[in-house]
């Protein structure tokens, strides 16, 4: 699986913004906020959050529709919305592109593509300096039918490589996108197909792991595995880069 | 100087890293930083600790996102429009209008007071801020009445650069080359006359009486900015930028 990549403000106009790829789906995001909110959507003691999706080609759908709902509900407890009163926090994100198996998934099915939209959105809050509660990481777990008989779970399965083997689950198997804060406490689980509870919590415990890794992870200990890296410290990682891009002057002279 | 701590949105913040648990002074949280009571500190915002143990303060450092008005501080904001006693102004894009009193300039009076057209860039400060209500400008000091150098700003020309290329552009001169790393301005006004008005919205105002030295000026301001030009990369620019003039 190719890890996750991402990069902070792309764009100079607004005020964050990221791109993100995940599960083969490449996604540009970008904030604007706070700003005035129109007068029907005002909320005197919090912000509004909108979020669009748009999709990589022709115009968005009530598949789009349903994904922003999602989206709104997750970054409404995680954005500290109170700190913005009587404004509007505007989050677009667009996918770029799309893996080349996209077209061979149930077309119903928008579980693939969310892990993506939710770590760019997250991603986009952080460049955007938008007040957050915590941290926030997604992953894709694909479960295979009839697990448990020597089939594994699969973690953010990658689409190009996988490509009819993730096909193959989403027909016959179960879907699950879960994303976790930074306590490492589920706050969003979504699933689809054919899969009962013990490989729904076996999915839940491979997605927490990948999400925020060992409670006690220590740097020397990352170093070393290398590609076990969690994704919250990916996250970190990034930061620091952006950081000392930003401090740049401060080594010179 | 050790390395600052790097934190992201719900780090919280170990007892070992406040500034000094023994002071007499209260603790001051800056941007960035919440406090949950009745003592946990986390981060809101991701970037670098900073901390000052003189002022028992501390806050993370931050260059992106929007500016949120702030009591005092100095901004360059457009007039919008305006209404019987009050100059409707934007101190950010799409932001609510904050309001200037038409009697906040100095020497003002109800028979003399400055006309401004929409569009007019103004150097004012903010006198009242607050995340439930929209800002208040004034452009005269409420103690002497003087303008103190706030006022509108005729000719020139407006560029925009990042909150903390802002304010590092604001530190105190002799605290600009040490603190904030800049030596730009200094270099530049050795050779050329200019006048620079920096706003902390991101926005700095440059009158140079000729287009071509408000250009060479404005444009080596966002070449420092956006490529994080050290001091010497700085004097080296400079010496291009007078060059070419």
């Amino acid at each position: 699986m190719p890890a996750p990549k991402t990069t902070l403000n792309p764009l100079r106009r607004p005020d964050g913004s990221a791109t993100h790829s995940q599960n083969g789906y490449t996604i540009i995001g970008a904030v604007n906020g706070p700003i005035e909110v129109q007068r029907r959507d005002e909320i005197p003691d919090e912000a509004a959050i909108e979020v669009n999706v748009r999709p990589a080609t022709g115009v968005g759908s009530p598949k789009e529709r349903r994904i922003e709902q999602v989206l709104t509900t997750l970054l409404r407890n995680i954005i500290l919305t109170h700190d913005y009163p009587r404004t509007l926090i505007q989050l677009t994100l667009q996918i770029l592109s799309t893996p080349s198996t996209h077209s061979t998934l149930p077309s119903a099915s928008s579980l693939p593509v969310l892990p993506a939209l939710i770590n760019t959105a997250y991603a986009t809050l952080l460049a955007g300096s938008i007040r957050l509660s915590t941290t926030l990481a997604a992953v894709l777990v694909a479960v295979p039918k009839r697990f448990g008989k020597g089939e594994a779970v699969i973690v953010d399965p990658d689409p190009e490589e996988g490509g009819s083997e993730l096909e193959a689950v989403a027909r016959k198997g179960g879907l699950h996108v879960f994303a976790f804060d930074g306590r490492g406490e589920a706050v969003l689980a979504e699933s689809e197909g054919d899969f009962g509870i013990e490989d729904w919590e076996e999915a839940c415990e491979a997605a927490r792991g990948v999400c925020c890794g060992l409670q006690d992870e220590s740097p020397d200990v990352m170093e070393v595995e290398g590609a076990k890296r969690s994704m919250v410290r990916g996250l970190r990682e990034l930061v620091k880069g952006e950081v000392e891009k930003e401090g740049r002057w401060r080594g010179e002279g | 100087m050790s390395e600052p701590t790097i934190l992201l949105p719900g780090d919280t913040i170990p007892p070992t890293l406040l500034p000094s648990p023994a002071s007499t002074k209260p603790l001051t949280l800056g941007p960035g930083l919440r406090h949950i009571p009745p003592s946990t500190i986390t981060a809101a915002l991701s970037g670098p600790l900073h901390t000052d143990p003189r002022k028992n303060a501390l806050w993370i450092e931050n260059n992106g996102g929007r500016y949120i008005p702030v009591a005092g501080d100095l901004v360059i904001c457009s007039m919008h429009h305006s209404s019987v006693d009050a100059y409707h102004c934007v101190i950010t894009p799409y932001t609510a209008p904050a309001t200037l009193p038409q009697l906040a300039f100095e020497g003002a009076s109800k028979k003399t007071r400055p006309v401004l057209a929409p569009g007019a860039l103004v150097y004012a400060r903010i006198s009242v801020a607050g995340k439930h209500m929209e800002p208040e400008l004034e452009c005269v000091h409420p103690g002497t009445g003087k303008a103190e150098g706030l006022g509108p700003l005729k000719g020139g020309m407006v560029w925009d650069v990042s909150l903390g290329m802002a304010r590092r552009l604001l530190l105190p001169p002799g605290k600009m080359r040490e603190v904030g790393g800049l030596v730009l301005l200094e270099a530049l006004a050795e050779k050329v006359r200019f006048e620079v008005a920096v706003g902390r919205n991101g926005r700095v105002w440059v009158e140079g009486g000729s287009v071509g030295v408000t250009l060479a000026v404005g444009r080596a301001v966002i070449e420092t900015d956006e490529g994080g030009l050290g001091v010497e990369e700085q004097r080296r620019l400079v010496a291009r930028v007078l060059r070419g003039m």
